[in-house]
């Protein structure tokens, strides 16, 4: 029985937010009944010479307004065509895809970690989970770089924004900063979206706690609903062989201690 | 009174739309998004003899109206498939293609073997993955081999029609066309993914991990037509024609220079609705028309 939909969003809002970076508001007049923060949305661009759909995460959604938000860098053609498209202009999107975040019945104490652009993964998280307790971390390389401050701070108990040269925010790497953080705040679980080597660090700087790390990957993606194999990532799990598995249906969300980097 | 069935080596597709290799899973995926027997056929992931883990990533890339990919045949093996998804496929009321590669004409021999005992109702002879280094592509190129292991899975899977896909990437691709139908296979099908690079200039590296992989999608559909005709004019067993198509024209276009029935591959990307849309839209056209689609096939008029 089919179950998925490609459907038709009409653009809110296409903004520029920060340097390079965009916030897309979509709304959909057939809104998907349930979305989970950490899944992600598949866009098409509306011409063909962009015959590859871009998978963005889903950075926030509003059942009640039957929208979702895309925060997205201008990195490349297709993006910096989606910068162009305006307001009332439609897309298609199919949503939501993925496996997203859940919490393990025990989580009261999260903390999420942003890496960049990755910390448009978070502001869905609490969207979906609003009783747990957040702890946020941002990290960006520099101040024209910082955002979803104001949206995090909303929904965090605490909010920490770092940037690496310093001009913004704290100085230094956000891994390291919330390592120094770590004996007090006890968290049940860290969550964390960025880039690879941001994974790499902290695994390193958690090390000493025994705490469950989250992770949401990207991919470059072909269907984005587990058929064409193109978005694998390497993982390891207890027991089993190394093996590739599915970006889109078995991740985004994965566990640190399974991926192998 | 219209008609869109298609009969290739004594199979018929209720219409002649089949969904490509590779780009279509087993055909659970789609399934959640359209009833896949609304398709006249699909052709199953590339199986190998033993599970395959493929190339490491990225294993694709965008070029300008296309794509490459280097995923190298991963797939979980012809067992799992036997086990799982060829009975699943067989309740569906779809032509169900086989699509299998090997290293070696043993492993060839030996994958044909089991899909004769399937229930899938044809095999595709992929001789022409480029992702990966034995991945069929030795078999590929040269007529004398594509002979060769065409007739090697033919005598092992007597009860199943044999399709031998043709790669784009030969000197002349109308001999392998002749080739295969020396070899007895009972249709071919073309074009394959023609061998492409992308290029960071940034790190001055290619993006896909492989370095190379298979172009495909409406920028290769030119090569793609002139290949279907050139082999029209070479064989007189069916063409399964494909490389690009994104519309019921596109199909007409294939038809016309000699194809007999279309593969969709890369579209279903852009489109989850693709083919199904295709296959939609090309009947309202033939009912419209009144017309017999068989009809169609190589009335291709040249200008000289």
């Amino acid at each position: 029985m089919a179950s998925l939909k490609d459907r038709t969003g009409i653009i809110k809002l296409n903004q520029k937010v920060a340097k390079d970076v965009y916030k897309m508001v979509l709304q959909f007049e057939d809104m998907p009944a349930d979305i989970k923060g950490g899944q992600f949305a598949h866009v098409k661009l509306n011409d063909k010479s962009h015959i590859l759909r871009r998978p963005f995460c889903i950075c926030d959604y509003d059942m009640d307004a039957k929208t979702i938000t895309l925060c997205y860098a201008v990195v490349g053609e297709g993006t910096k065509v989606l910068s162009s498209y305006s307001v009332g202009e439609k897309v298609q999107v199919m949503l939501p895809l993925g496996n997203g975040y859940t919490p393990d019945k025990n989580v009261k104490k999260v903390v999420l970690l942003g890496g960049g652009m990755g910390s448009a993964v978070l502001p869905a998280i609490p969207t979906t989970n609003p009783d747990l307790e957040y702890y946020t971390y941002l990290g960006f390389a520099n101040k024209d770089k910082v955002v979803l401050e104001e949206e995090m701070a909303k929904v965090s108990k605490q909010l920490t924004v770092a940037t690496d040269d310093g001009s913004y925010g704290k100085k230094g790497f956000v891994t390291n900063i919330l390592a120094e953080d770590m004996a007090k705040l006890k968290p049940d679980v860290v969550f964390c979206c960025g880039p690879e080597v941001m994974y790499k660090a902290l695994k390193k700087a958690l090390e000493p706690f025994d705490v469950p790390i989250i992770v949401s990957l990207e991919a470059r993606m072909g269907c984005g609903i587990g058929a064409c194999l193109v978005c694998n990532c390497k993982v390891k799990r207890a027991g089993e062989e190394e093996t590739y598995v599915r970006v889109c249906i078995e991740g985004p969300v994965m566990k640190l201690s399974e991926v192998v980097l | 009174m219209s008609n869109l069935k298609v009969n290739i080596a004594g199979v018929e597709f209720k219409n002649p739309i089949i969904t490509a290799s590779g780009t279509f899973g087993f055909g659970r995926e789609y399934d959640r998004f359209y009833n896949i027997e609304e398709l006249g056929g699909m052709c199953t992931k590339g199986l190998t003899i033993r599970p395959k883990l493929g190339n490491p990533p990225p294993r694709i890339a965008e070029s300008y109206g296309g794509m490459l990919n280097s995923v190298g045949l991963q797939n979980p093996g012809v067992d799992h498939f036997l086990q799982k998804d060829d009975l699943y496929l067989a309740k569906r009321d779809v032509v169900v293609i086989a699509n299998v590669a090997g290293s070696s004409l043993e492993d060839y021999i030996a994958i044909a073997e089991k899909i004769n005992e399937s229930k899938s109702d044809m095999v595709e002879l992929n001789i022409s993955c480029p992702n990966v280094k034995e991945g069929g592509m030795a078999f590929g190129v040269l007529p004398e081999s594509v002979e060769r292991v065409t007739s090697a899975v033919k005598k092992a899977c007597p009860n199943k029609p044999v399709i031998t896909k043709l790669s784009p990437n030969v000197a002349c691709i109308a001999d392998n066309a002749r080739a295969a139908e020396a070899g007895g296979a009972d249709a071919i099908s073309l074009i394959n993914t023609l061998s492409g690079m992308a290029v960071n200039y940034k790190t001055r590296k290619p993006i896909l991990f492989n370095n190379n992989g298979g172009m495909s999608g409406p920028c290769v559909k030119p090569v793609a037509l002139k290949m279907v005709w050139d082999c029209f004019n070479a064989v007189k067993i069916p063409i399964i024609g494909l490389g690009g198509i994104t519309s019921y024209t596109d199909v007409l276009e294939f038809m016309i220079c000699g194809a007999r029935a279309v593969q969709v591959g890369t579209y279903n990307f852009n489109n989850p609705y693709g083919a199904r849309d295709i296959a939609r839209d090309l009947a309202a056209y033939v009912e419209e028309n009144d017309m017999d689609i068989n009809d169609l096939v190589g009335t291709l008029i040249l200008n000289k």
